[in-house]
C-alpha cells in the first residue's frame, strides 16, 4: 500500500516535499490556510493568473495575509523583561497567505548558501549573547539538490560572470540553466561605481525566464516583480514549478484549510495527523504515515506550540525548548544612489545584479572594540527603485508632504526615476530570546492565539550595518552620473520605525525550530525529522540554525527535496 | 478525503466564473457618478462634497496646477465606492488579472472583471470597511473602527473645525490649515486613511473608480500596466531620451527623504491603518 503524507503548508518547502513524495508514489495531502488564486493548476490546461501590473491590488490583500484576520503581535526584548505583552499588533514580517506561499510574489533571487555558513561556530567559535551553531549537514550534502532545484524553477545566471570567492564558497558543476535577463540601467551604473571601488558585480541567479522554460515563457521586465504576483507566469516558483505537477502526479491540495493541531499517539512517540478548519470552520481530522510541516518558521513554531499535549506540556517536539527560540530576519542597509538623469530603476524583475563582497566574516581592530569576534554582511540588491504608488506613499511619510509640493516630487520623480538602491541584507545572529510564542490575549479569525514576536538585533546586525553601509554608499557615489550616495543604518531605522515590524521586513524569516546532533539543543535532525518524534519532519526556514546572507528560498527547497527523497527511499 | 476533494474543486470553480460586473456595466457605474450635491454609493451628498475638497487639497488640479487633480480624475468618487464596495456585486476591491489591454478597444480588459471574494477575504473586507460594529464573530482580536466611521467622524470633525463654517466653504488656505494641523490627531486619523486612499485612486489602475482620463500616470509619466508587451531589452539597457533632470541642489534636499523607505507606522490604537514598508525583499 501506498505510503501517506500531510504536508501542511504549499509554498516553497511544501511543494518541494509534495513533489518529490507524490513522484515517488505517495498518497499526499496538501494543506494551505491561504486562498487558492492559480485556477486551473494541476490540470492539464495548467495554470491561469489573475494578477495583473496593479499596485492597488497587491496592496489589498490579494495573495497577502490579511492582518485584519490574522494580526501578529510583537515587542522587544527589553519590553518582554519589563512584562510588556506587546507593543505592536499588525504585521509583522508576514508573507503571502495562498496557495503557493511566499513564491507567489517572491523576488526569485537565489544565491546557494556557502560552505562556511555551515561550520560558523567550528571556524569562528562562539559570539557573546548569541547563539551561532554549525549545521548538522554541509554544503557538499546539499548541493545535488541545488543543482535539481535549480533545473526545476528555472534559474538563470552566468557561472563564467561569478566571483573565485563565490565559486569556491558555493562550487557548482556546470553552467545555470538559462543566461541572465538584460541588465536593468540603473543597476548597471552601480555595478560600474563597484567596479571603480574593486568590488565585483555580476548577474544576480534567480528564477526568472530569460528565455522560454518549462512551457512558461520569457520575462518582459515589466517591473512588477517583488511583492506582485507575475501576470504571465515568466517566474518560477512553488506553485508552477513543483505543486502543478504534484496536483497531476495525483497529489490533493485543500485551500483554505486552517491546521490548529498536530495529533499524536497516546505514547507521544508518533504523530498520527492533523485537526484542521475548512472553509466554512467546520473541523476535520485527516491522519497520515507522516506529517509534513512547510508554515513557514513562525507558523510552524506556532503550530507546535499550539499542538501540545501533556507529554510535551511546552509545545509538541520541543524537549529541547527550542522551539520558537533562535527567531531571525535578515537586516537591511539600505543605500542609495542620486542620478540627474533618469534611470528607470523600476523596469525590470527588481534587479539584476548582486554584490558578494559583503559577505564577510569581516575581522578587525573595530569590530573587536565591539566586543565582536567578527561581522557579517550578505548579498547586495543592486539598483532597484519604487512603482508609481508606493512612489507618492514613500513621500507621504514626511508629514503634510501633499498639496502642490505632492505633485512637484511626483513629476520631477527622484524616488522613482532618479534613485536606485542598493540594499544589502544581512545575516541575523541567533538569540535565544528572539522568539514566537502564543499571544497570551489576541486571537486571529480563527479564534487560536496569534503568534507573538519578540525581537532585538543583536549588537552584531548594528555594528556590521554601520560598517557595512559607508562602504555601500560610497559605491552609489562612484556609479557614472550620480551625484550623492548615501546610506541609512539599521540603528536609525530603528528608531524611524520604533518598532520590529517596520525595520525587519525582509520576509526572510528562519529558526525557530533549529536543527542539529544534538536533541537537548536543536529540534531536529539533519534531515528535518523532529527528534521527538518518529515521524514528523519540518520542511521550512525553521530548521535552519543560520540565517546566512542570502535569500532563503532555494536552500529551503533543497533541504525540503533532500528530506523528502530520503523518505521515498526508505519506501 | 472526499471532502478535501470537493473544497477544492468548489473553490477553483468560484474563481472560473467571470465577476458579474462586466466591463460595460463598470463603465456604465462610473458614468454615473453622483454629480456635485448628490449622495454617493455611502457618503451623503454634504461628506462627498467635503471629501471634493479635502482630495482637491492633497492632489490639486487647475488652475492652481496645470495637470488634473484628484478631484478632476474622480478620486472622491472613487474612494465613495471603496467605502460601499458591499454595494457591488462583487465588491469592486480587487480588480481581475492579466492584462487591461489598454487603451480600448484593444481587447477584453481583464482587471475589469472584479475577483469575488470568498468568505474569509469578505469578512476582512467588511471589517476593515465597515468595522466591527460590536458584532461578535468580528471582535476576535479587538474592536476595529471601519474606514466608514473613519470618514464619517474625521469629515464631521473638519466642519468642527471650521465652525460656524463648513469645511468645504472654506478658502484653500484656511483648509490647508485644517488638514495640516499635526496637533490634532482627530484631523491626522482622518489625513492618514484619506491620503492613502486618494493615492491609491489617483495612481492605481482605472478600473478602480479614479484616475480618469489616467489623468495621474499622465502628469507623471507612468506607463501604467504594460503587460503583455513588458518592456525591450534597450528600454531595460540603456537610458530613455529625454526625461526629467535634477539639480545637485534638490538632490541633496531629496536626501531627507530616505528615511521614508523604512514606512510609516500606524498609530497604536488604529493599527489596522498600518501601511508596510515598501523596502522590497
Amino acid at each position: 500500500m501506498a505510503r501517506s503524507a500531510i504536508v501542511v503548508g504549499s509554498g516553497a518547502g511544501g511543494s518541494a516535499a509534495a513533489w518529490a513524495l507524490a513522484k515517488a508514489g505517495w498518497d499526499v495531502l496538501i494543506l494551505e490556510k491561504g486562498r487558492h488564486l492559480l485556477p486551473g493548476l494541476g490540470t492539464p490546461s495548467g495554470p491561469r493568473t489573475l494578477f495583473g501590473n496593479d499596485e492597488v491590488k497587491a496592496g489589498r490583500y490579494f495573495e497577502n495575509q490579511d492582518i485584519v484576520l490574522e494580526p501578529r503581535t510583537s515587542r522587544t526584548q527589553d519590553e518582554a523583561k519589563n512584562g510588556t505583552a506587546y507593543s505592536f499588533i499588525g504585521d509583522v514580517n508576514t508573507l503571502p497567505t495562498v496557495v503557493g506561499g511566499g513564491t507567489i510574489h517572491w523576488d526569485a533571487k537565489t544565491p546557494r548558501f556557502w560552505k562556511q555558513d555551515f561550520t560558523m561556530l567550528s571556524d569562528h567559535g562562539p559570539v557573546s549573547d548569541a547563539n551561532v551553531a554549525d549545521w548538522p549537514l554541509t554544503y557538499r550534502d546539499l548541493a545535488p539538490f541545488y543543482d535539481e532545484v535549480e533545473e526545476l524553477l528555472g534559474v538563470q545566471g552566468d557561472i563564467h560572470k561569478m566571483p573565485k570567492t563565490t565559486l569556491q564558497q558555493a562550487p557548482r558543476k556546470k553552467q545555470f540553466p538559462m543566461p541572465p535577463n538584460p541588465p536593468m540601467y540603473g543597476g548597471s551604473l552601480i555595478a560600474e561605481g563597484a567596479k571603480q571601488l574593486g568590488y565585483h558585480a555580476y548577474p544576480f541567479p534567480m528564477a526568472v525566464n530569460s528565455r522560454a522554460y518549462a512551457g512558461r515563457p520569457r520575462c518582459n521586465s515589466c517591473g512588477f516583480c517583488s511583492g506582485y504576483g507575475c501576470p504571465i507566469q515568466a517566474r518560477g516558483g512553488a506553485a508552477v514549478s513543483f505543486l502543478h505537477d504534484a496536483l497531476l502526479a495525483g497529489a490533493r491540495l485543500e485551500p483554505r484549510a486552517f491546521v490548529y493541531k498536530v495529533r499524536t499517539n497516546a505514547k507521544g512517540t508518533r504523530v498520527t495527523g492533523v485537526s484542521y478548519l475548512d472553509d466554512n470552520g467546520g473541523k476535520h481530522h485527516a491522519s497520515a504515515d507522516v506529517v509534513i510541516l512547510a508554515l513557514s518558521a513562525i507558523e510552524t513554531a506556532r503550530l507546535l506550540l499550539m499542538s501540545r499535549t501533556s507529554k510535551f506540556p511546552n509545545g509538541l517536539a520541543n524537549r529541547s525548548d527550542m522551539v520558537g527560540r533562535n527567531l531571525m530576519f535578515h537586516f537591511f542597509t539600505a543605500a542609495l544612489a542620486v542620478f540627474v538623469g533618469e534611470v528607470h530603476a523600476w523596469r525590470g524583475p527588481s534587479t539584476t545584479f548582486t554584490i558578494d563582497d559583503f559577505v564577510g566574516p569581516e575581522k578587525n581592530a573595530v569590530i573587536k572594540a565591539a566586543g565582536l569576534p567578527y561581522v557579517k554582511g550578505g548579498i547586495c540588491e543592486v539598483g532597484a527603485s519604487t512603482l508609481l504608488l508606493e512612489e507618492a506613499q514613500s513621500y507621504a511619510a514626511i508629514p503634510n508632504t501633499w498639496g502642490l509640493p505632492h505633485k512637484e516630487l511626483m513629476r520631477v520623480s527622484p524616488a522613482r526615476s532618479h534613485f536606485a538602491a542598493l540594499n544589502m541584507v544581512g545575516e541575523d545572529l541567533p538569540q535565544v530570546n528572539n522568539r514566537v510564542d502564543l499571544d497570551p490575549s489576541t486571537k486571529d479569525v480563527y479564534g487560536f492565539p496569534v503568534p507573538r514576536i519578540t525581537y532585538s538585533s543583536h549588537n552584531h546586525e548594528l555594528v556590521a550595518s554601520a560598517f557595512y553601509g559607508p562602504k555601500l554608499a560610497a559605491i552609489c557615489a562612484a556609479a557614472p552620473g550620480a551625484i550623492a550616495g548615501t546610506f541609512l543604518p539599521l540603528f536609525l531605522l530603528n528608531k524611524v520605525g520604533g518598532s520590529v515590524a517596520t525595520f525587519s521586513q525582509t520576509r526572510h524569516i528562519f529558526g525557530t525550530a533549529r536543527m542539529g546532533h544534538d536533541p537537548k539543543t536543536s529540534v531536529a535532525d539533519a534531515w528535518g525529522r523532529a527528534h521527538d518524534l518518529d515521524n514528523l519532519y519540518l520542511a521550512d526556514g525553521s530548521v535552519f540554525p543560520t540565517s546566512g546572507g542570502f535569500n532563503p528560498s532555494l536552500t529551503i527547497m533543497a533541504l525540503s527535496l533532500r528530506m523528502a527523497r530520503r523518505l521515498a527511499g526508505k519506501h | 478525503m472526499e471532502i478535501a476533494r470537493r473544497t477544492f474543486l468548489k473553490s477553483a470553480g468560484a474563481l472560473g466564473l467571470l465577476a458579474l460586473i462586466p466591463q460595460r456595466a463598470l463603465s456604465a457605474v462610473f458614468a454615473s457618478a453622483p454629480a456635485p450635491g448628490h449622495a454617493g454609493r455611502f457618503l451623503n451628498a454634504h461628506e462627498l462634497d467635503t471629501l471634493r475638497a479635502v482630495c482637491g487639497r492633497f492632489i490639486p488640479g487647475p488652475p492652481e496646477d496645470p495637470d488634473p487633480g484628484a478631484a478632476e480624475a474622480m478620486v472622491p468618487e472613487a474612494i465613495d465606492m471603496l467605502l460601499g464596495a458591499f454595494t457591488f456585486d462583487p465588491p469592486l476591491i480587487h480588480a481581475g488579472g492579466p492584462y487591461s489591454n489598454r487603451p480600448p478597444p484593444n481587447g477584453h480588459d481583464s482587471f475589469a472583471d472584479f475577483v469575488p471574494l470568498d468568505r474569509h477575504a469578505e469578512l476582512g473586507w467588511r471589517i476593515r470597511i465597515e468595522g466591527t460594529k460590536g458584532i461578535k464573530a468580528r471582535e476576535f482580536a479587538g474592536p476595529v473602527v471601519g474606514l466608514q466611521q473613519i470618514y464619517r467622524s474625521g469629515i464631521a470633525h473638519l466642519d468642527a473645525r471650521a465652525a460656524p463654517a463648513k469645511f468645504v466653504d472654506l478658502p484653500a488656505p484656511l483648509q490647508d490649515v485644517i488638514l495640516a494641523d499635526l496637533t490634532d490627531s482627530d484631523v491626522q486619523t482622518f489625513v492618514g486613511a484619506a491620503l492613502a486612499n486618494t493615492f491609491e485612486a489617483m495612481y492605481g489602475p482605472p478600473e478602480y473608480g479614479g484616475n480618469k482620463g489616467l489623468a495621474g500616470w499622465k502628469y507623471t509619466n507612468w506607463p501604467g500596466d504594460v503587460q503583455p508587451a513588458g518592456y525591450t531589452n534597450d528600454q531595460v539597457s540603456k537610458p530613455d531620451p529625454g526625461g526629467t533632470r535634477l539639480s545637485v541642489a534638490s538632490a541633496k534636499a531629496i536626501e531627507k527623504f530616505l528615511p521614508a523607505l523604512g514606512g510609516r507606522a500606524a498609530p497604536r490604537d488604529a493599527w489596522w491603518l498600518g501601511r508596510a514598508s515598501i523596502v522590497r525583499s
